[in-house]
């Protein structure tokens, strides 16, 4: 037997990065088309508002203008879609079509590592699509500065909320388009109902409960929060929930994935 | 003396009601390349990844592993971090060229970015892939690709190769090209292990070979032990479908052994004098080849001719 000098095997921080860093680096190799829409999207979403929509909104909803209380919102709904995007669709198709995760499997990094990095990434996702709103709502000044620069963070909170979300999802899917009921049946009702385009509390009282339950209207909490600059004790619960949604959800992702990527 | 550096006794591995890897032991030398050898669905890829902790064996107390020091099962990442795998799948990033998939990977073995160029820039050239470094993934065809795969498992300067059927699928020229850089790495101290369906390749490359079938190992030695010990020397290969004269069975001499498949009937025998003199009595020229026995047949009699469910 050779004798077993203890191998220099990356540290845990290295092994996570080296995931991340996999991802920025596919990502940012078409910088353009990948990095552009995020700033474009709010922009069609606000223009559409503050010229059309608008006018027949005059009441200020939340104590805010619209424009600005639909504004906040948008800071939280496109890191969600993006995570979620990126954690199913794009997980899948790396683990089923493209084999990228065992080739990854085969150097010195477990599964845990692959799933946590993942989940990174995507939160950081969610901070750079937040952050593009956060640019397009402050160059119309819909937003206030400096406290709006908070919103980013808020934002990779909810990336990584999603992506734990989605790659649970993802362990249960076998053809990609399963993946449409995740969509159609989950993320674009939060959209409407957790307190984006409208407030929570203006739905039915029969309905309020499910809005408490669903993980977006959290992350809209806080960061209406941070754009008001008008902060209260329940935000704690919010982010206990955030904390909690992320650790489960991320547990369980790990868990039914790893059967799938380790037989 | 060279020493043993992976040990693997009586591993199982079962998926549902399926035993893909049934009671395997074998042992493999400090920079020796040992093959593994079956048809499809025999497990020899189960086997690999067992080793690499891309597959966890069945924990019924009874097995034991030591690859260079370590147990899969409680150090993946020690066995990961002095390993290079070739997986069957070019798994590259079709997104990135061919400099940038392999900077990703040294990223992976936490290489200081550069040690990393050096290392990249050697293997490119050492692969012949120097011209196609900043080109795109589609670009490549099948057998760079291949070479890029096994460039990508050579980052970190392994100690154990791992190459699960690394020339399948390609033409003889960037077969033997990889074969040679094989026997390089080899020379240079790294441990081989290989799984491959191509005698040829078995035949060239592995020190020791190990025959599987439906999981277990049912043969295991030198590639020429086992073609000596149980393979004749010589046979004689007759179309039977072919009209015309035929060897009738009272023909046949003491000390030929006949194997009669579906359309061609062989008859084995250590002297080929006598495997002549049979085809000469009895046979038309043209009808027949009198050839020596390679590994194709020492498998073929191992694991025999019917095809199982898996191919």
């Amino acid at each position: 037997m050779t004798s077993s000098k203890t191998i220099l095997y990356p540290p845990l921080h290295r092994r996570l990065y080296s995931v991340w860093f996999r991802h920025m680096r596919v990502y940012t190799k078409n910088l353009l088309s990948n990095g552009f829409p995020p700033f474009l999207e709010p922009l069609i979403f606000l223009a559409g508002v503050g010229l059309g929509l608008g006018k027949y909104i005059t009441e200020p909803m939340g104590g805010v203008s619209y424009i600005e209380f639909l504004g906040a919102g948008l800071l939280c709904t496109t890191a969600m879609f993006t995570a979620a995007f990126e954690c199913s669709f794009g997980t899948f198709i790396r683990l089923e079509f493209e084999k990228v995760y065992d080739g990854m499997l085969a150097a010195p990094m477990t599964v845990n590592d692959l799933i946590v990095g993942e989940m990174l990434w995507v939160g950081s996702k969610g901070f750079f699509f937040s952050f593009a709103v956060l640019c397009i709502l402050a160059a119309f000044k819909i937003v206030a500065l400096p406290y709006g620069l908070l919103a980013p963070f808020v934002g990779f909170l909810t990336g990584v909320m999603f992506g734990a979300l989605s790659l649970l999802v993802t362990s249960f899917v076998k053809t990609i388009n399963h993946f449409n009921f995740y969509f159609t049946g989950f993320i674009s009702p939060m959209f409407f109902f957790s307190g984006v385009v409208f407030p929570v509390e203006n739905l039915p009282a029969f309905v309020r409960p499910v809005a408490e339950v669903v993980p977006l209207t959290h992350s809209v909490r806080l960061v209406r929060a941070v754009c008001t600059n008008h902060y209260s004790a329940i935000l704690l619960l919010d982010l206990l929930y955030i904390a909690a949604f992320i650790v489960v959800f991320g547990f369980f992702a790990i868990r039914r994935l790893r059967k799938r990527l380790v037989n | 003396m060279a020493t043993t550096v992976i040990t693997v006794s009586n591993i199982n591995k079962s998926f549902g009601k399926v035993r893909a890897v049934c009671d395997l032991s074998f042992s493999v030398e400090s920079g020796s390349c040992f093959g593994f050898l079956g048809p499809n669905g025999a497990g020899k890829t189960t086997a690999m990844k067992i080793i690499y902790g891309k597959c966890t064996r069945d924990q019924d107390g009874q097995s034991r592993m030591n690859i260079f020091g370590y147990d899969p099962a409680t150090n993946e990442l020690a066995i990961k971090y002095l390993s290079g795998v070739v997986q069957q799948e070019d798994n590259l990033d079709d997104e990135l060229n061919v400099i940038q998939n392999l900077m990703i990977y040294s990223r992976f073995y936490n290489m200081p970015a550069g040690t990393a160029k050096e290392r990249i820039e050697y293997l490119l050239d050492f692969l012949e892939l120097s011209e196609k470094a900043d080109s795109k993934i589609k670009e490549l065809s099948g057998g760079m690709k291949r070479r890029l795969v096994i460039a990508r498992a050579l980052l970190n300067s392994p100690r154990l190769l791992i190459l699960d059927e690394p020339t399948t699928g390609l033409d003889p020229q960037v077969r033997h090209l990889i074969w040679e850089k094989i026997r390089q790495l080899q020379r240079q101290q790294t441990t081989v292990l290989l799984t491959t369906h191509y005698m040829e390749e078995a035949f060239q490359l592995c020190d020791r070979l190990l025959i599987m079938h439906k999981g277990r190992n049912i043969m295991e030695g030198r590639p020429h032990d086992l073609l000596e010990e149980n393979m004749e020397k010589y046979v004689l290969e007759v179309r039977d479908a072919e009209p015309g004269p035929k060897i009738r069975a009272e023909m046949i001499p003491a000390g030929v052994r006949m194997d009669d498949a579906l359309e061609i009937v062989r008859y084995y025998c250590d002297q080929i004098d006598v495997l002549k003199e049979m085809a000469a009595s009895a046979l038309k020229a043209g009808n027949y080849l009198i050839r020596q026995t390679n590994l194709e047949d020492v498998f073929l009699k191992a694991t025999g001719r019917g095809l199982n469910d898996k191919q």
